[in-house]
């Protein structure tokens, strides 16, 4: 049942990444009704396929990078519908709909988790850790977009070049405020899914913070996120270095998520987590 | 029937002059009533807009009727007579539609293409058709108009892109700030072409403008003119600089006025909000410099006039294919003007063929005595399938009149006059 709906999703996206192809060379605002309208589906489709995942394990699927990137690209499709509602770059769909449709593509081609899930990871603090973190990622990674679309607008204008390009980009102010309001709320739920993650492995594994690499990781990425925002809501970094730090605390993001789970061993690797079962040494 | 357009636009009339002429708003419909009462005026269509000012009218006598209104548009008003004849511009019937599809078009305008003038004409029409100005002709003409205008937008890439310096300005301005609304813009120096441009953002939503220049004078002066603004001299200039996003930079000054440290300073105090300088001075007023800093974006006279050149080029060709388009309208649009003046003639026509019929109907059944109704129903049809076969012909002779040529046209509906014995005296 999930493995159709996950294919029906796929299908959705790639059709979703067609016509927002079309909307951005042709511009015409019904071709980006329509690709709206297809993503959303798709996204509805991918909620159904993560619900049923869900019922058929009877845990969250976030066990394995298969999981993870599946529910990623979940979280980032809501996030760019979800902020497209407000600021209305339509530009953004074109980017994030073939972003998604290849994170699907990764997750189907690794491998299915072997066993069944430990009933430690069904418990309600850790969906709130998983999904507030997912949800904080997907929009986290529309901040590092904008701000690569930011780099590129305000060089076509430095440069003077205002061509095909300049026209469909929105504007700098558009593009900044979809960075910021992205950066605040990202990080919030970054910081509400750290804080119930520590707090269940003290409940759970007997302490709050084990100096394992994916904690230390989350913790300067979570710090690179706050400094971020300090500067910009502070000292005013918006602009070029805005987007720039953006995209650069995206990156350390990114390897926290994926990289550290992969390259470190420990309870909270994508190979142990799923047999994870009782408190640790 | 005739079409009368006359009036002054951008090309042929001083500001000054399309200032006096331009009517004030609220008695637009009290202007409507007069020029209706004007000898030989029957339908009427004034619009007036900061680009021109044009009176539309149907008179039963062009010359007569053009004379009036040219009369009534001058009177009263403090302009020198001949200057106001010397700018207007008079056009009749196919000239007159011509006219206005492309004022609507947007092929007539100052910035080639811009939008707002279709509104503008939807505005004054409406205005025009609540004081019961405009019947049969103007109504469909300017449905007509309308549709033209849709056209030309639709099928040709007119209105894509900007033409003059200011308007490629303003564009650029939506690329960074996304909307102009509520933003404030500062003038440096008070030339006439940074007033220009000041007054394009003002209509585009630039919320102040504010003016540092040399003399404070000259600074208060402007500022009265542009909605009330703070003034500076230059001294204030870096204060002046703190609060806006756009600067309109046009000074004699042989040395940039605007350094590069001054523009960081400025940043700063901004806390990175975007700042964009449009320098029209030459030699220029903004160091080069400040263009690399975060957020800075600086366009002078030479980068504009590259954007417009770049749009003009793609536009020469679009212009043409948006006045063929019109010229294609105007002649549709004709051939109908023309045919109105048949309708009179069929009219009269028909209606006397009626009038025959029924008093003959009339003698005939009194002859006949009491009949009963189906066979009194059967003559009624017989009657009237005879009249209606006997005009067949003759009406669509006259009919085709509509689409002859003036001359043709007035010779041969004398003659179908004169062979029905029609009355002749308001045939024109």
């Amino acid at each position: 049942m999930s493995t159709t709906l996950h294919w029906l999703t796929l299908a959705a996206y790639l059709l979703g990444t067609g016509v927002y192809l079309g909307f951005v060379i042709w511009q015409r605002r019904g071709l980006h009704a329509m690709g709206r309208a297809v993503l959303w589906a798709g996204l509805g489709l991918h909620t159904c396929a993560l619900a049923a995942a869900w019922i058929e394990t009877g845990a969250l699927p976030a066990l394995t990078l298969r999981q993870s990137l599946d529910l990623f690209s979940w979280a980032l499709m809501a996030a760019t519908l979800v902020v497209n509602l407000r600021l209305e770059i339509m530009v953004l769909g074109a980017l994030s709909a073939p972003l998604c449709a290849l994170l699907l593509m990764a997750a189907a081609v690794l491998p299915l988790p072997a066993a069944p899930p430990p009933a430690l990871l069904k418990s309600t603090w850790i969906i709130i850790h998983v999904l507030s973190l997912l949800a904080g990622y997907g929009l986290l990674a529309l901040t590092c977009l904008g701000g690569g679309l930011y780099l590129v607008q305000d060089g076509l204008i430095r440069k003077k070049r205002l061509g095909a390009v300049f026209k469909r980009l929105p504007s700098l102010t558009r593009l900044d405020s979809l960075g910021q309001q992205a950066l605040v709320a990202g990080f919030c739920l970054l910081t509400v899914g750290l804080i119930t993650g520590a707090v269940y492995a003290q409940i759970t594994l007997g302490s709050y913070w084990r100096w394992h690499p994916k904690e230390v990781w989350s913790l300067v990425t979570w710090l690179c996120y706050a400094a971020l925002l300090h500067t910009r809501l502070v000292q005013g970094w918006r602009g070029r270095r805005g987007a720039w730090l953006g995209v650069a605390a995206f990156a350390a993001l990114m390897f926290t998520f994926v990289g550290v789970g992969l390259l470190y061993s420990g309870y909270h690797s994508f190979e142990a987590l799923p047999t994870l079962t009782g408190p640790l040494p | 029937m005739n079409l009368v357009l006359i009036g002054l636009n951008h090309k042929t009339a001083s500001v000054d002059l399309r200032e006096c002429l331009a009517p004030p708003a609220g008695t637009l419909e009290e202007l409507h009533h007069q020029a209706l009462a004007l000898p030989g005026v029957r339908e009427v269509l004034l619009v007036s807009t900061c680009n021109r000012v044009e009176v539309l009218a149907v008179a039963e006598e062009a010359g007569e009727a053009q004379a009036g209104l040219e009369d009534w548009l001058a009177q009263g008003k403090p302009v020198a007579r001949q200057d106001f004849q010397a700018a207007l511009y008079r056009h009749q019937d196919q000239e007159a539609v011509r006219h206005l599809f492309r004022v609507a078009a947007s092929l007539d305008s100052l910035v080639v293409g811009e939008p707002q003038i279709l509104g503008q004409i939807k505005e004054a029409y409406r205005v025009a058709a609540e004081a019961g100005a405009t019947r049969t002709v103007l109504n469909k003409l300017l449905h007509k108009t309308f549709q033209v205008a849709k056209r030309v937008r639709s099928e040709t890439r007119i209105g894509g892109s900007a033409v003059s310096v200011s308007y490629a300005a303003v564009e650029l301005a939506k690329k960074i700030f996304d909307e102009l609304k509520g933003l404030k813009a500062l003038l440096v120096g008070a030339g006439e072409m940074a007033e220009l441009a000041a007054e394009h953002l003002l209509a585009q939503g630039v919320g102040e403008i504010i003016v540092a220049n040399r003399t404070l004078e000259r600074a208060v002066e402007l500022t009265s003119r542009l909605g009330g603004g703070a003034a500076y001299s230059l001294e204030g200039l870096e204060r002046a600089l703190a609060q806006v996003d756009i600067v309109i930079s046009s000074t004699g000054a042989s040395q940039p006025v605007i350094t590069w440290e001054m523009a960081r300073r400025c940043l700063k105090a901004r806390r990175g909000r975007p700042l964009f300088f449009i320098d029209i001075a030459v030699p220029r007023d903004v160091e080069p410099k400040v263009g690399e800093l975060d957020g800075c974006f600086v366009y002078d006279m030479d980068d504009l006039t590259q954007v417009v050149e770049h749009n003009r080029a793609g536009r020469a060709g679009e212009a043409q294919a948006a006045e063929a388009i019109v010229a294609e309208e105007v002649v549709k649009f004709t051939a109908w003007l023309r045919s109105l003046s048949v309708i009179p003639t069929i009219a009269e026509l028909t209606g006397k063929a009626e009038e025959l019929r029924q008093a003959e109907l009339a003698r005939t059944l009194k002859d006949l005595g009491t009949l009963a109704p189906e066979q009194a129903e059967a003559l009624e049809r017989l009657t009237k399938s005879l009249v209606k076969k006997l005009l067949h012909d003759p009406i669509r002779f006259i009919r085709d009149q509509g689409h002859k040529s003036d001359e043709a046209q007035r010779t041969h509906l004398a003659l179908a006059r004169r062979v029905f014995s029609l009355s002749q005296d308001d045939q024109d």
